[in-house]
């Protein structure tokens, strides 16, 4: 997956790229509108990560430019302004996802792999499953080690979600949106105690935990040697 | 167009009057007194024409006439601006007093003539009345000192019009500039008006009738300009010193990390502890541009339908696991629609559960009722809030307890700001109550929304 940014702030753009790099991507960094436009352009980018304020061009006339060479890449502005008419311009011209300024890495991180998804076939998975955890879309069931857990319907999204993105580090902000549609930042620590529930059923009778807080970014669904 | 000031408008307008009215008062004063000369006139020329038919009663003819005439002319002489001429029944000339008279009137009656240089009344009339074959007698009473002055006084009327027109323009101005120092007073007030200034108030009382109640309206803006000021100075106040607080602990800590090497272990911790205070500042900062989008209303709800009874639901089973934990009970009553915009409003009603949550004591109660209006009320079971702080919760950064620090778990006290903002955003209102051991969130949607 290679990913391209445009970003003029010099720190932003390589911390940017560190991060993303880190996350497994290729990343190609522009720090001016003319640069990353020749370079959206030319190259064969899965993604673009734009800046609306840009010296040269600014973000919206290089997606201009890309969306009239009949290419359809994903692409994802950030930018520090939030005003009403700039969400409406971008997401007009074509923008795929917007994150304001200041966002939170893991945020940026989720919001990149849900649009490198997007692009991909919808899973027609009837089953999700990581080591002896196991759940059944259709019938609505989970079980562990053969033994059935009990979930209610929200348990049972917020375990589909962490199972179909596991080894992703999902943002608080991401799972009250994806399972309770709840789309604002809110310091409240209601996801923290539904996670909480959630293991009680799924790890606590379990020594191979799955499910893992990652500090200040998120929680993360996957198997670590113990 | 060009603009006339006021002034001028207004001086203009009392000359045109006074002018208007003058020339009325002087051309009826004209027309009375000409109407007054007149009937003086008739009732000489009435008398002199009785007088002379007793004196040449019983006349036919020229001759006889003849006869008469020494009387005539002398009775002529004591009246020397009256001229006559006696004629025949078939109009011959039989006898005129002087020369230039103007010719008879036909047949009677009185009228008014003019000839070579000088204006005469005239009275036509029969010498014996009754008799068809009477000679005609026609009097003719000078009356040109009476044209003349009736001519003077018509130049008396203009000259009276144009000078009280003058002088009531220069006294109109006089009395409009005067009249309207109270505006240029506004004036002043308002040209002098700046951030540091919004505490001058114009002097209502002072003020004509008229102008008071503008006067008294450009107080209130000024009182407005100035609450709003204040609140955004305190508002940037508190924004400088709420972000003081993290700041102070990032670099604080980020110093006293790098003082000396440290374990890996430790360094994590320090990046930690660092996170959880960055990501409290980002979200102050994110709740305060709402705020300031709110403020300057750019905060643009969608006007979709909406079953406000599913939202609350959808808010209660989010909130459930916290509610469950805190052996708190939430129930829903009553169902609503609302046009508006469904994440802000999760949002504003999130705020309000949240407070709820935060406030309501193990095994107490959180009680959200819905009506038609639309109105909804969050209320929950606890310790009552001082009556003096219930409108102020809704304020920026205002916490009950002031002592109470915030910690990266603390709340910055912009929840209510903000729910508050997006209900006035929908073109509604919200206020809190505290009654019998309940705190109650009232929110009212204008009706037909």
């Amino acid at each position: 997956m290679k990913l391209l940014i445009v970003e003029d702030q010099a720190r932003t753009g390589q911390y940017l790229r560190q991060g993303l790099n880190e996350a497994g991507f290729a990343t190609e960094l522009a720090s001016d509108g003319e640069t990353g436009q020749f370079l959206a352009l030319s190259g064969d980018h899965d993604l673009l990560i734009l800046d609306v304020m840009l010296p040269g061009r600014d973000g919206w006339q290089i997606l201009q430019a890309v969306r009239q060479a009949g290419r359809d890449t994903p692409v994802l502005f950030l930018t520090a302004r939030d005003a009403v008419e700039d969400r409406v311009h971008g997401l007009e011209l074509g923008a795929d996802d917007y994150l304001v300024k200041p966002f939170a890495f893991s945020e940026l991180l989720a919001r990149v792999r849900s649009l490198l998804r997007r692009g991909a076939s919808p899973s027609q998975d009837t089953s999700l499953s990581l080591a002896d955890l196991r759940l059944d879309l259709i019938r609505r069931r989970a079980e562990r080690a053969g033994s059935r857990i009990d979930l209610t319907a929200k348990e049972f999204s917020l375990l589909e979600l962490l199972l179909r993105r596991q080894g992703e580090v999902l943002p608080k902000s991401l799972i009250a949106s994806q399972v309770w549609d709840m789309n604002f930042d809110s310091d409240t620590n209601v996801i923290e105690v539904a996670i909480r529930r959630l293991r009680l059923k799924i790890d606590d009778p379990h020594p191979n935990k799955l499910i893992h807080t990652v500090r200040g970014m998120g929680y993360v669904l996957e198997e670590r040697p113990a | 167009m060009r603009r006339v000031s006021l002034g001028s408008r207004l001086a203009l307008l009392f000359a045109a009057c006074t002018a208007a009215v003058s020339l009325g008062a002087g051309l009826l004063f004209n027309r009375a007194s000409e109407q007054h000369f007149i009937e003086l006139d008739q009732q000489l020329l009435a008398s002199r024409l009785s007088l002379l038919r007793t004196q040449l009663a019983g006349i036919h003819t020229a001759e006889a006439l003849k006869a008469r005439l020494p009387a005539l002319r002398e009775v002529l002489s004591h009246q020397a601006d009256l001229g006559m001429r006696i004629s025949g029944a078939d109009g011959t000339p039989w006898f005129t007093s002087r020369s230039g008279l103007p010719p008879a009137v036909l047949p009677t009656g009185l009228g008014t003539q003019h000839a070579q240089g000088a204006d005469y009344r005239s009275l036509t009339a029969p010498l014996a009345p009754g008799s068809h074959a009477s000679p005609q007698l026609a009097l003719y009473l000078d009356i040109t000192h009476h044209q003349h002055f009736l001519q003077g006084m018509q130049r008396l009327i203009w000259l009276t019009v144009g000078l009280s027109a003058l002088v009531t323009a220069l006294l109109g101005a006089w009395a409009a500039r005067s009249g309207l120092r109270p505006l240029r007073q506004i004036g002043q007030v308002a040209a002098g008006v700046s951030a540091r200034s919004l505490t001058t108030r114009l002097p209502v009382a002072q003020m004509p009738e008229e102008l008071a109640e503008l006067a008294s309206t450009m107080n209130a803006m000024l009182q407005r300009l100035d609450d709003a000021f204040q609140r955004l100075s305190a508002f940037s106040a508190d924004i400088a010193h709420e972000l003081r607080t993290p700041l102070s602990n990032l670099l604080t800590h980020t110093q006293v990390t790098l003082t000396r090497p440290r374990s890996l272990e430790e360094y994590r911790e320090a990046l930690h502890g660092n996170l959880e205070e960055l990501q409290w500042m980002a979200q102050m900062i994110n709740d305060m541009l709402f705020l300031a989008k709110a403020d300057h209303g750019l905060l643009v709800p969608g006007q979709a339908p909406l079953a406000l009874h599913e939202e609350v639901d959808a808010l209660l089973e989010y909130y459930a696991p916290l509610a469950e934990d805190g052996d708190v009970q939430m129930l829903r009553e009553g169902e609503a629609m609302l046009h508006g915009d469904r994440h802000m409003l999760r949002r504003a009603l999130s705020n309000l559960l949240d407070n709820a949550l935060r406030f309501t004591p193990a095994g107490g109660q959180i009680r959200v009722a819905l009506a038609a209006g639309p109105s909804i009320s969050v209320a929950n079971t606890g310790v009552a809030i001082e009556p003096a702080a219930l409108p102020r919760l809704f304020d920026r950064f205002y916490r009950v307890d002031p002592a109470r620090r915030q910690g990266s778990s603390e709340h910055a006290g912009l929840g209510l700001a903000i729910t508050q903002s997006i209900v006035q955003a929908h073109g509604g209102s919200i206020r809190a109550e505290c009654s019998q051991g309940w705190t109650r969130f009232v929110i009212a949607f204008t009706e037909g929304q």
